[in-house]
């Protein structure tokens, strides 16, 4: 089963898309284990969209779709993001 | 794309000239689009292999069994020929010289690529951080910049070394088997030299090479990995 998902590099290229700045550097604290891991260590499972999921529990952390043209992510935990100014 | 350069027989390297390309880091991805005539589109993610110090972009595509984008950029795609791309992308899994070492990189097959950025970084740097790859691959015909890394290791600081899973090659005394924890203890660091670790690989070889770096001691904090799914893209 650890052949079905790559990590938060291979999403990178879409969130950047929405935030216009890299999101893999920034750290989830994730809502139910309260592991803290930068988004690029969590498991990235590509479907009709793509789930960012814990490395730690396995608990759902970003859900990116597109509908009607848009793009939608979804957050869930507490995220710090850091970039120089 | 300027240029086409045979890797192995299932890879190429994608000599690219891309007007208004910012710059990349070491370890970087970009996504490549595919649109047919018919509008269908197709999207994979492909390391970076060159330096940032050169002025081309190089990317090294390998042939995915049933792959329907890495067939097209490795028997189809021709000097003269466009592609669209996006990035660079990624911060996270990047290497600078200016961010030190020692520096222990782990390789399994074309996931060489995005550390190869960073060892030709270090050279064109005339860096001398201590670095490390051990690269992990099939057979002979599965390793990709063979000669180059032959030609970079007599400088200062730099070892590398293959183990081969399948298939080594006639003669061969080193390693032949897939890595483990003695194959990662004779390679070193260890956990008290407290290396910049950059795993990259199909998706059980990070997981693999990453619990063993753990169990060894060594800072989850520092291990950066990149998954690439079953095979790659």
């Amino acid at each position: 089963m650890t052949e079905l998902y790559t990590d938060g590099n291979d999403a990178a290229g879409l969130l950047a898309e929405f935030l216009a700045a890299d999101p893999t550097t920034t750290r989830r604290r994730c809502q139910s284990c309260h592991a803290e891991n930068p988004l690029a260590a969590h498991r990235a499972y590509r479907g009709a969209g793509v789930v960012l999921r814990c490395p730690a529990c396995g608990d759902v952390a970003v859900v990116i779709g597109e509908c009607e043209g848009e793009l939608v992510v979804e957050w869930r935990g507490a995220y710090r993001a850091r970039r120089a100014r | 794309m300027r240029d086409v350069v045979v890797e192995s027989p299932r890879a190429r390297t994608l000599v690219l000239d891309v007007p208004h390309w910012p710059g990349h880091r070491a370890g970087q991805h970009v996504d490549v689009r595919l649109t047919a005539e018919d509008g269908y589109q197709a999207q994979r993610s492909y390391s970076i292999a060159s330096a940032p110090e050169l002025d081309t972009l190089e990317l090294t595509v390998e042939l995915v069994a049933d792959g329907e984008v890495s067939q097209y950029l490795v028997e189809e795609l021709r000097a003269g020929d466009q592609l669209e791309l996006r990035g660079p992308i990624g911060g996270h899994f990047t290497w600078a010289v200016t961010d030190g070492g020692p520096l222990l990189l782990l390789a399994g097959g074309s996931g060489l690529v995005p550390l190869m950025s960073m060892l030709r970084h270090r050279a064109a740097r005339d860096s001398d951080v201590p670095a490390r790859l051990l690269a992990s691959v099939r057979g002979p015909e599965d390793g990709l910049y063979g000669a180059e890394l032959e030609a970079l290791e007599p400088r200062a600081g730099l070892q590398v070394a293959w183990t081969y899973t399948r298939t080594p090659p006639p003669g061969w005394d080193g390693w032949a088997r897939r890595v483990d924890a003695q194959m990662l203890a004779e390679l070193g660091p260890g956990p008290e030299a407290r290396p910049l670790i950059f795993v990259c690989g199909a998706t059980s070889f990070v997981e693999q090479v990453a619990t063993l770096l753990v169990d060894a001691g060594h800072d989850p904090g520092a291990i950066h990995a990149e998954r690439f799914g079953p095979t790659g893209g």
